[in-house]
């Protein structure tokens, strides 16, 4: 009693019951998009194939308009203080938007020649949108559980998608089964938090409480926290799910879990570390220290050996996270820009070469390294999106990717993290070689030495339907993946404007300053 | 006007990329001929627009990019940078030019070989630190691709080690970079003001030392020159020309420009070990040359010994030294392209690069008797006989160091000296003797030489010699050079000179004798 | 405080019983073999944060009562769960004929 009374604050009075709503409008675009895709899916099949995708393209590209009329708008909480339309918010939002709408381009194809239901796939990765845009927002333990659950449940069920694939189904249990325990062990540390302050569910009553207490209970909630925060961003050592979900799982919906998903989980460890937990700021900074040199070491070594190229990209991907938690680190207004850079770079990059790994899929069912020997005689454009995708992830000039890594090792640097950013340094050497290796696959190899696979390769044809908007969002990513870095300018405008107009950013920033003098 | 040295090649290379239908190779190579030309052209308007007695940046252009991150688009060029944009031009051209009936997709060829050519171009102008490690490391992956597609059989293994031991060395030069800028809390990347002294001796020497590993890796230097070999010996002829005249100059250029310009204090501290580095790495480039048994690898070697001078140049710091690095870079481009193109004829004609096999090829009917002229020529210009460009860079080289470090330029001399020896050996070898009457088989080496070896047409050799032209042309007129890049050499020891002298180190001090 | 404390039983009781269960749930996470029980332990640990968040919310935050709508949404996101997590568990027994995790391993764990 003594240990949780101490903190027991007076219930606050609701002064006003302003909700303003406003600020989820980009939300509700998506909600009434999905509710309009079940509708439409009751029609059957055929009306559904037809009409599911403008739908969705009409949310979503709506929730990216009322995303960009919120930037920079006055800052008012939301739903008593459970959401907040900051700069930050908007941007992470944006970016899960598009890459639910870039996901949604490659996957017609790819469901239809499933044999599924449309409409449903559609509905549900609509869902994991809605709560993946919810988390990037919500600052009430609460609304970040209720988000984070909406996310992860339709993750569960894309990536068991694939009803008759076994491997699909098992992807989904393990994903299902890590997911739910982690989601149990957060609620664990929420409802200590929820203690701590004496009956406060907000960010900042929690903020406020951590600062005057520190309890082994204090630091019990906080690991609790921080092990979900990990696994949702796939940290090592919680990264076990990812490789196994990422092959098992549907190309669309892996390409989706990598990038939306994954950026409503920096977007949270934004708001959970930097505005919750600054009190803590030394404890979790060493502890993310840590899983970064981890992430980059293990997930980029790792990749090395891996033979099926939707492994190599989970565990690359867990090197990226690696390299976006450097960033995440500091603390530091660089820091904080980088991290978004990076996520908007990785938006295109990663979900460009998903984008060639379905058409190549597509055409020849496989996605074996080995397979790729060969392909520039017969697909030029695969060999040169994915080749520029690649090269843009390990970071070679003068793709987008260079541009973002390049000033994450800036910020990290700048904020005197020597270790992360010679590790950081280190691995996208060995990132390098696993990446060329598939270029070497796919560039180098002669005819003669081709694969079964592209030895027996199809006509290439644009014309089923779905294929266009594949090669659509295949082009589109590829070119802002090579054009983007020269023209990066605007980029890292947007991404400074992003810190500069999130306060709780400002105020972990300004808080950090006299450290970094002294 | 140095933009268009960047644009040209790379709106050539896209050009090519973009050029309709499926054209012959003859006419994508013709297209390849123009643009290259095009670049030298401009190079040499560059060359005439340049003012040698000014020791500055010159012909300046500046372009904010990215501000965040303080990369911005600032190309310079001086008396160190005009050489090897010359050379850079030259020799690209050359190599397209002695690229004859390559066996497959030449489009993607040819595109890569100008967009080489435009980042190393690129390297060279940069005067901001980002801006040349991003041309730095453009150049890394076409030319990875074109060791790996046109090499030779074991060109995956010699392609993947070139890689990773450049990327090593560009991200080493990458960390000293962020260090250099960071550390002294300004966040600047531009080459203008030297920022190192504000910053202790340990982190100097650390950033020094993370940066002469980087570029020693690429120049390459002793114990870091391991991929040198195997990439020339994979490489096609052209290829090998390119690295060998080009690429390998970028490490030279950042040895000077950035490790012995950026950090002036800490480079005075660490001469002594340089030059020391600087003859071990001569000696052993030569001794190893001399164990060699394949013609390319032989070669290959001679440029890790060559290259050591140019580091014992540096450590020197005078301004004879210098110019004696500068002259060194030019002739080492010029000779050792040379070398290649002759090796890659008699390589083309008899089918084998061993020396154990190769015998007689100067005889005058069934052999190669001008290629071997003019490769007798070419070794001897390598071994420093005077009236060639290699004598007047040695000279200048060894006259300006050996007052500082007497031992480490005896040993060079000596490895000079061991240079005559093994490119004696492969003359003597390859080229004198009699030719036999019946082809040989050697069941060791698996090689073969015929005895009736195919005439070679003028074409051919028309690069070779060209470039053997200027070697005796500068061998013989070094002044026109030397006053380019006299007062840039100067320039460049001033502050080494100036820190050494608050430091009460002697320098010593010479003048152009 | 407005509401009556139950005072006869302190929330540490509350809050140990809470752990136990949580643990309990933890424990059977590890062990079991049958995914169907993995699924039930599941289950236990969030009781014992229901257990937690009605204990805060009756001792401490009278009168907002978050915890306990915490908890009616804990419950509600439960029962989603389980519900996807069986559902994707039959259609997994579909394919393999077998629940048992140990089996589930056409994917490297």
């Amino acid at each position: 009693m003594t240990l949780i009374g101490a903190y027991a604050v007076v219930a606050p009075t609701i002064t006003s019951l302003q909700l303003n709503a406003g600020a989820i409008a980009p939300e509700m675009a998506v909600l009434i998009a999905l509710l309009a895709c079940l509708v439409v899916d009751l029609a059957g099949e055929g009306v559904a194939s037809r009409w599911v995708p403008p739908i969705c393209y009409a949310g979503l590209l709506s929730a990216l308009v009322l995303l960009a009329l919120q930037w920079d708008a006055p800052l008012e909480p939301s739903f008593l203080g459970s959401f907040l339309a900051d700069n930050l918010a908007v941007a992470f939002r944006a970016v899960v938007a598009g890459s639910t709408l870039l996901s949604l381009l490659i996957s017609w194809r790819y469901v239809e020649s499933s044999g599924t239901p449309v409409g449903e796939y559609a509905a549900i990765l609509l869902a994991a949108t809605l709560g993946a845009m919810f988390l990037c927002g919500s600052t009430d333990l609460i609304s970040i559980f209720i988000s984070l659950e909406t996310l992860s449940v339709s993750s569960y069920l894309l990536s068991g998608y694939m009803k008759r694939d076994a491997r699909s189904a098992e992807a989904a249990l393990k994903y299902l089964l890590v997911g739910s325990a982690a989601a149990a062990v957060f609620l664990y540390g929420a409802s200590l938090l929820y203690g701590l302050t004496g009956g406060g569910t907000g960010l900042d009553a929690v903020a406020l409480a951590l600062k005057t207490s520190e309890t082994p209970v204090t630091a019990l909630a906080l690991v609790f926290v921080l092990a979900t925060v990990a696994f949702k961003i796939a940290a090592v050592p919680f990264h076990q799910w990812t490789p196994d979900v990422y092959e098992g799982s549907p190309t669309p919906v892996v390409a989706f879990l990598s990038v939306g998903s994954k950026a409503a989980g920096f977007a949270l460890a934004l708001r959970l570390l930097v505005g919750c937990f600054d009190s803590f700021e030394t404890q979790w900074k060493l502890l993310f220290t840590v899983l970064a040199i981890l992430s980059m070491t293990l997930g980029n070594v790792v990749a090395l050996a891996q033979t099926s190229m939707k492994r190599m990209l989970a565990y690359s991907s867990i090197g990226q996270a690696g390299f976006v938690m450097i960033g995440l680190v500091c603390g530091t207004e660089d820091g904080f820009s980088a991290m978004v850079l990076y996520m908007a770079a990785y938006l295109f990059m990663n979900l460009g070469a998903f984008a060639c790994i379905i058409l190549f899929s597509l055409r020849t069912g496989s996605d074996r390294i080995s397979d790729y020997a060969g392909l520039y005689q017969k697909d030029p454009l695969i060999t040169l999106g994915l080749s520029l995708c690649l090269l843009s992830l390990g970071g070679i000039p003068p793709m987008l990717g260079f541009f973002g890594k390049i000033y994450l090792f800036f910020a990290g640097w700048a904020d005197h993290q020597y270790l992360l950013v010679v590790v950081g340094l280190i691995t996208s050497v060995v990132s390098i070689y696993y990446y060329i290796s598939v270029i070497k696959m796919m560039v180098v190899k002669e005819p003669q030495e081709a694969s079964d696979a592209v030895k027996s390769y199809p006509d290439i044809t644009w014309s089923v339907a779905g294929m266009p908007s594949l090669r659509t969002a295949l082009v589109a990513c590829v070119l802002i993946t090579a054009v983007g870095g020269v023209l990066s300018n605007p980029l890292f405008n947007w991404a400074s404007a992003t810190v500069a107009g999130t306060p709780m950013l400002q105020r972990a920033i300004a808080s950090a300053l006299p450290v970094a003098l002294g | 006007m140095l933009s268009l040295l960047l644009l040209i090649p790379f709106g050539g290379a896209l050009l090519l990329a973009l050029w309709p239908g499926n054209p012959a190779q003859g006419r994508m190579r013709t297209i390849t001929l123009v643009v290259l030309g095009l670049q030298l052209a401009w190079s040499l308007v560059v060359l005439a627009r340049f003012d040698p007695g000014n020791s500055a940046m010159q012909l300046q252009e500046s372009l904010g990019w990215v501000g965040s991150l303080g990369l911005d688009y600032r190309l310079g060029i001086d008396g160190l940078s005009l050489p090897l944009v010359l050379i850079n031009g030259a020799l690209t051209l050359v190599s397209a030019i002695c690229t004859r009936d390559i066996d497959k997709r030449p489009r993607f060829y040819f595109a890569l070989l100008m967009v080489i050519s435009g980042a190393v171009n690129g390297a060279f102008l940069a005067e901001n630190l980002l801006l040349f490690f991003l041309f730095y490391e453009l150049e890394l992956i076409p030319l990875w691709a074109l060791i790996s597609i046109w090499g030779g059989t074991n060109r995956a293994y010699a392609a993947t080690k070139f890689l990773i031991f450049t990327a090593v060395s560009g991200m080493l030069i990458l960390g000293a970079f962020l260090g250099l800028a960071l550390f002294t809390g300004n966040a600047d990347f531009s080459l203008a003001p030297i920022t190192s002294e504000q910053l202790s001796m340990g982190s100097q020497l650390l950033l020094l030392g993370a940066l002469l590993i980087g570029f020693g890796i690429k120049i390459p230097l002793f114990p870091f020159h391991n991929w040198l070999p195997d990439a020339h010996t994979q490489a096609s002829t052209p290829v090998s020309v390119l690295l060998a005249g080009v690429l390998l100059k970028l490490g030279t250029y950042g040895l000077l420009r950035f490790c012995l310009g950026l950090f002036p204090e800490a480079w005075v501290q660490l001469a002594p070990a340089l030059a020391i580095w600087a003859a071990i790495s001569v000696l052993f480039g030569s001794l190893a040359a001399i164990a060699q048994k394949d013609m390319k690898r032989m070669v290959a070697y001679s440029s890790v010994g060559h290259m050591g001078y140019i580091l014992l140049a540096s450590a020197a710091a005078t301004p004879v030294a210098m110019l004696g690095a500068v002259f060194q870079m030019v002739s080492h481009g010029l000779i050792s392209a040379l070398l290649f193109l002759l090796v890659g004829i008699v390589y083309r004609k008899t089918g084998t690069r061993d020396l154990a096999v190769l015998h007689g090829l100067l005889n005058p009917e069934r052999g190669l008797p001008f290629t071997g002229s003019l490769m007798i020529l070419g070794v001897m210009a390598s071994a420093g006989m005077p009236g060639m460009a290699g004598f007047i860079s040695e000279f200048l080289v060894f006259r300006g160091s050996i007052s500082a470090f007497p031992l480490a330029t005896l040993l060079s001399m000596v490895g000079s000296g061991l240079t005559a020896v093994y490119f004696l050996l492969l003359v003597n070898r390859a080229f004198f003797g009699r030719l036999a009457v019946t082809a040989i088989t050697d069941p060791v080496v698996h090689g073969r030489l015929d005895v009736n070896l195919a005439a070679v047409a003028p074409r051919e050799t028309i690069p070779a010699m060209a470039l053997a032209i200027g070697v005796v042309v500068i061998g013989l007129l070094p002044a026109g050079l030397g006053r380019l890049s006299e007062t840039a050499a100067t320039a460049m020891v001033q502050l080494p000179a100036l820190t050494a002298a608050l430091h009460g180190v002697a320098l010593p001090s010479g003048g152009l004798g | 405080m407005s509401l009556e404390l139950p005072t006869t039983i302190p929330l540490q009781a509350y809050l140990v019983l809470a752990a136990l269960l949580f643990c309990t749930g933890v424990w059977g996470l590890i062990n079991s073999r049958n995914a169907v029980r993995v699924l039930m332990s599941i289950e236990l640990m969030l009781n014992g944060v229901n257990i937690n968040l009605m204990a805060f919310s009756s001792y401490l935050d009278g009168q907002l009562i978050r915890g306990q709508v915490f908890a009616i949404f804990v419950i509600c996101v439960a029962a989603a769960e389980a519900a996807v997590g069986l559902a994707i568990l039959l259609s997994l027994y579909r394919n393999r004929e077998t629940v048992d995790m140990e089996r589930f391993n056409l994917l490297r764990w």
